[in-house]
This record gives C-alpha cells, sequence and structure tokens, in this order.
C-alpha cells in the first residue's frame, strides 16, 4: 500500500464532495486509481475529458504511482 | 519574469501593455475578456475562477513559449484572474508584439486559444436564481 494525496478540481469536487483526500491505495497506476475511486463517486465522469496530473506535472493514465504522490484530477478547463 | 500569471487582483492592463511593447514592433495587439452578465442562457451575477495554480502557470508559459516559437513575434504576455469576479471585471488578457500585424492577431489568438483549452482553470457561475454551478467550456 502507499500513501498519496488526492486533488479534485472544478465539477470533480461536486462528484466526490472533496477537493483534497489522504488515501492509502494499493493501485499501481493512474488508471488503476481513477478506476478504484469510481466505485466510491456518485456519478461516473467521462474519463476522455479528464486529465490526470502527478507532482505538478501532467502524465498518462499507464503512469505509476509512488508513495507520497500528489495525483491530480482535472476536468476541461474553462478560463477565458 | 513569468509572462503567463494568474492574478488573485484586478488586472493592470496598462501595466502589462509597458512590458509589451517593444521598439522592434510595428504592431501590438491585446485581447480583453470580460465577465458578461450572461452566459448560455442564464443572468450571470458573478463568478469564481480556481486554478491548480502550479501547473496552471507551468502550461500557461509553455503556451507562450509555443507562441514565440511559432509566430514571428517580439514580446507576449497573459494575466488570468482567479478568485472572485464582478460582471465586467477582466477576467484575461493577453498581449502581443510584433513586427508585423498578422503574426501579431495571429500569436493573441493562438494564445488565448490554448489557455481556454489547456490551462486548468475552472469557472463557477452564480445565476439571478440563487443557484451556482461549473461551467464547461463551449
Amino acid at each position: 500500500m502507499i500513501n498519496i494525496k488526492i486533488l479534485f478540481f472544478g465539477k470533480l469536487k461536486d462528484t466526490w464532495k472533496t477537493s483534497k483526500l489522504n488515501y492509502q491505495t494499493s493501485s499501481k497506476t493512474t488508471e488503476d486509481l481513477y478506476q478504484e475511486l469510481l466505485t466510491k463517486a456518485i456519478g461516473e465522469p467521462h474519463k476522455d475529458s479528464i486529465k490526470v496530473a502527478i507532482n505538478d506535472e501532467f502524465v498518462n493514465w499507464s503512469s505509476p504511482l509512488n508513495n507520497g504522490d500528489t495525483v491530480a484530477f482535472l476536468p476541461p478547463a474553462s478560463g477565458g | 519574469m513569468k509572462l503567463f500569471n494568474l492574478s488573485e487582483n484586478k488586472i493592470n492592463d496598462k501595466q502589462l501593455k509597458e512590458l509589451v511593447l517593444d521598439p522592434n514592433s510595428g504592431g501590438f495587439v491585446c485581447f480583453e475578456g470580460w465577465v458578461r452578465n450572461n452566459n448560455q442562457g442564464k443572468d450571470v451575477t458573478k463568478l469564481a475562477y480556481e486554478a491548480y495554480n502550479k501547473l496552471a502557470i507551468k502550461e500557461g508559459n509553455v503556451i507562450i513559449s509555443e507562441a514565440m516559437d511559432k509566430f514571428t513575434i517580439k514580446k507576449a504576455i497573459c494575466t488570468h484572474r482567479i478568485g472572485l469576479l464582478e460582471i465586467g471585471d477582466m477576467a484575461v488578457w493577453v498581449g502581443v508584439s510584433a513586427p508585423h500585424r498578422d503574426a501579431a492577431f495571429k500569436a493573441c489568438r493562438f494564445i488565448l486559444d490554448e489557455v481556454k483549452s489547456r490551462v486548468p482553470i475552472y469557472k463557477n457561475e452564480s445565476w439571478t436564481d440563487g443557484e451556482s454551478g461549473w461551467v464547461e467550456q463551449e
């Protein structure tokens, strides 16, 4: 098991009812983690439109997770 | 100095313009995005922008670098507001100076479009019916 911090932004904060979560997981990748979180969330955001970042860098859905990582799930931007 | 920034305070567009003007440039193009009182059929009273600050600043500066590579321009700067904004407040400012107008117009449009689609900034609108919600990009 590893300990990570998860950040949610925009409408994903509403889906997961929080903006920040200290989380323990056995998930190995960002994809595994996302699937694990889906089992706990109300509603199912479309993954195609979501970007994922680790430690302030965009990564892909097969990126490995390490103990102490901060993982962010980002819906489509709506600035401007 | 970073060329893309987030600001919790009102955007000082005069100061930004001073930073973009360049003696080698014959053209300056600027875009200002303001908060309007309606969106997607709803009457808007105010809005809040929140961002993933570190990643937003990083990605915004990547976009400015891309514009510098892609177009024959001299300087480019963009600032986006975060926090609570009222109707009429400036939400985003993009300024580009270039030797000739065509590159300045194109680069300004490129920066704005890319910032809107790639920089993790999120808009939460409040409406006259008392409700509020996250807004999807049109």
